[in-house]
């Protein structure tokens, strides 16, 4: 989707990770890579792993085995982190009484960065308006935009977005989509995890798809709607019975959704239409289904056949 | 290191807590000046008179002492709670992933703006407490004589007080029971261990927090009304006392580390 200018982005690589909060395994020896100049969808379930991933990688928590590395470094070992990774991690993490400018001040200071970004970034947002005002008097739209301006105060070549379109009403939806695309266009890594899907799937150029932990599937958006899409055809007729006979005896998988609606697995258009027109199948419809980014998500996470459907790259 | 501490320097000042215990500091100060001259004049009939011994010269100079017992462990309190109150904690070991530059920047700060708070609290009485003194017929310089005795004390027992407050939020992080432990402990606690170690054990308990700092802020304490009222307390030397409230402050900061800041933060 993107054409990145010269990168100016880092890879973050997520090999092996994993962790345990007690008996729980939230992170599964998750393995993935986001590239430069791209804009990765980190997608998932409640629960998925997401966010305790993204925070392994900030360094907040400590993995019980793995790594993740941004340019081949830990966060805590990078001589510059806020000048090289940008974080957005919950747009609740503000005093109240603190004026926005000061917060960014403040921030801007613990990164070593010219407090005069704190202006540069408030204008990025769209906040100069409300820099005096405090915190605590801001919408939770705003305070995701204040969020945002936090993590590009140092001018940072990687983006971590947790979540960044809570809140956002649809105009700060949009804009937050093509200021992503724009910054990925200027060659920074950006990895954002979201589970508004619609919306991701104009975002997004890659996606990281994990369910209880686990990778389910990493690639393209394209390869893997691609796969998916080709996966799951839905046949409506009203010889169901005949179409899963022979269905059944040319060895393809299926699931009889209704009376007169069979879901046709692993075939494309191009494999079915021919098998119907040869047993001469009446059909009233034949839709291809799983061809956007909701559906695949909900058939990966939901355990559907993702691991022969669309694998890992 | 540098970017850390004015970054927090920035922080504690936009946190309004600190304001209100710097604006609680003032009256505070001007109600143990109160009671000073009325000591000197004797309590009973509410004469007033100027200080002439060298304890009431030392009270009057020290008369922020009593507020700082108890201000300067909250401002600890609220430098490092605010921050798990307000969640803040997450975006601050983001932008300083390496946490011992963030607890080394909060002592730092913390001593900072105890140390203004001393200096505040003698500025209140130079201010008012001599003029005050001096129209009761008292002699100004025979006051500012003992300043020498009494300065140094009062400062590094407010910082030391604040290194207290901090180190009890860090061990507990909340910033109701952080308070609650700092003050309930000085205040209530405290007396009622003393009490029991001499009247069960016949045992001076003076290594608890504020019969440590009384020791280090001296004649403040032993006089009556800065501080400590008992006069029967063998108090440690005034190194001794020093060090065993500089242990009061690092014990559980260094326990606050381990047990709370190293751990995950989700």
């Amino acid at each position: 989707m993107s054409t990145p200018s010269p990168s100016r982005g880092l890879p973050i690589e997520i090999s092996e990770l994993t962790k345990h909060f007690g008996s729980v395994l939230a992170v599964d020896h998750l393995d993935f890579v986001v590239e430069p100049g791209r804009v990765t969808g980190f997608l998932g379930p409640n629960g998925s792993g997401k966010t305790t991933t993204l925070r392994m990688l900030l360094g907040l928590v400590t993995p019980n085995a793995g790594r993740a590395t941004i340019g081949g470094r830990f966060y805590r070992d990078l001589p510059d982190p806020s000048g090289t990774v940008g974080a957005v991690l919950e747009a609740t993490s503000f005093h109240p009484a603190r004026r926005a400018r000061t917060h960014l001040r403040m921030v801007a200071r613990a990164g070593g960065h010219d407090e005069a970004r704190a202006d540069v970034v408030l204008d990025l947002v769209g906040l100069t308006a409300d820099a005096q005002r405090k915190v605590g008097g801001f919408s939770m739209g705003m305070r995701q935009r204040l969020e945002l301006a936090s993590a590009l105060i140092g001018d940072p070549d990687v983006l971590i977005l947790d979540e960044p379109s809570n809140g956002l009403d649809p105009q700060g939806i949009a804009w937050l989509r093509d200021f992503m695309r724009y910054l990925a266009g200027e060659g920074r890594t950006i990895l954002v995890s979201s589970h508004l899907l619609a919306e991701m799937a104009q975002t997004i150029d890659d996606a990281v798809i994990v369910s209880h932990g686990q990778l389910k599937a990493q690639g393209t958006l394209e390869s893997i709607t691609a796969g998916v899409a080709q996966a799951s055809m839905h046949a409506r007729t009203p010889e169901a019975d005949r179409l899963c006979a022979v269905l059944t005896e040319a060895g393809v998988r299926f699931r009889r959704l209704s009376v007169d609606l069979v879901a046709v697995d692993g075939m494309t258009p191009e494999q079915l239409g021919p098998l119907l027109a040869t047993n001469q199948i009446i059909l009233y419809e034949l839709t291809n289904e799983g061809a956007d980014l909701e559906s695949i998500f909900l058939s990966l996470t939901a355990g559907l056949g993702f691991g022969e459907l669309a694998q890992p790259t | 290191m540098i970017d850390t501490v004015r970054s927090e320097l920035l922080k504690i000042r936009s946190v309004p807590g600190v304001w209100v215990c710097f604006g609680l500091a003032f009256p505070l100060t001007a109600l143990i000046m109160w009671a000073v001259f009325a000591s000197a004049g004797g309590f009973p009939g509410h004469t007033y008179s100027f200080v002439s011994t060298v304890n009431q010269k030392r009270d009057l100079l020290g008369a922020g002492y009593f507020g700082i017992t108890f201000l300067a462990p909250v401002l600890g309190v609220i430098c490092i709670t605010s921050e798990y109150r307000h969640k803040t904690i997450t975006s601050t070991f983001v932008l300083t992933p390496r946490r011992e530059r963030v607890l080394a920047a909060k002592m730092l700060v913390t001593g900072w703006w105890c140390l203004l708070m001393a200096l505040l609290s003698l500025v209140v009485v130079i201010a008012a407490g001599l003029p005050w003194n001096a129209a009761l017929g008292g002699v100004t310089s025979q006051v500012t004589a003992q300043l020498g005795a009494v300065v140094p004390g009062l400062v590094v027992a407010s910082i030391l007080f604040g290194l207290f407050g901090l180190g009890f939020g860090t061990l507990v992080k909340n910033q109701v029971t952080g308070i609650l432990l700092t003050i309930g402990g000085t205040f209530i606690l405290e007396p009622l261990l003393v009490a029991l170690a001499r009247g069960v054990f016949h045992y001076d308990l003076n290594w608890l927090p504020s019969a440590a700092a009384a020791a280090l802020a001296g004649s403040l304490a032993r006089g009556g009304l800065g501080g400590n009222h008992d006069v029967t307390t063998h108090y440690l030397p005034w190194w001794a006392g020093g060090l065993v409230m500089l242990a009061w402050g690092l014990i559980p900061l260094a326990l606050g580390y381990f047990t709370t800041v190293r751990r995950d933060v989700t």
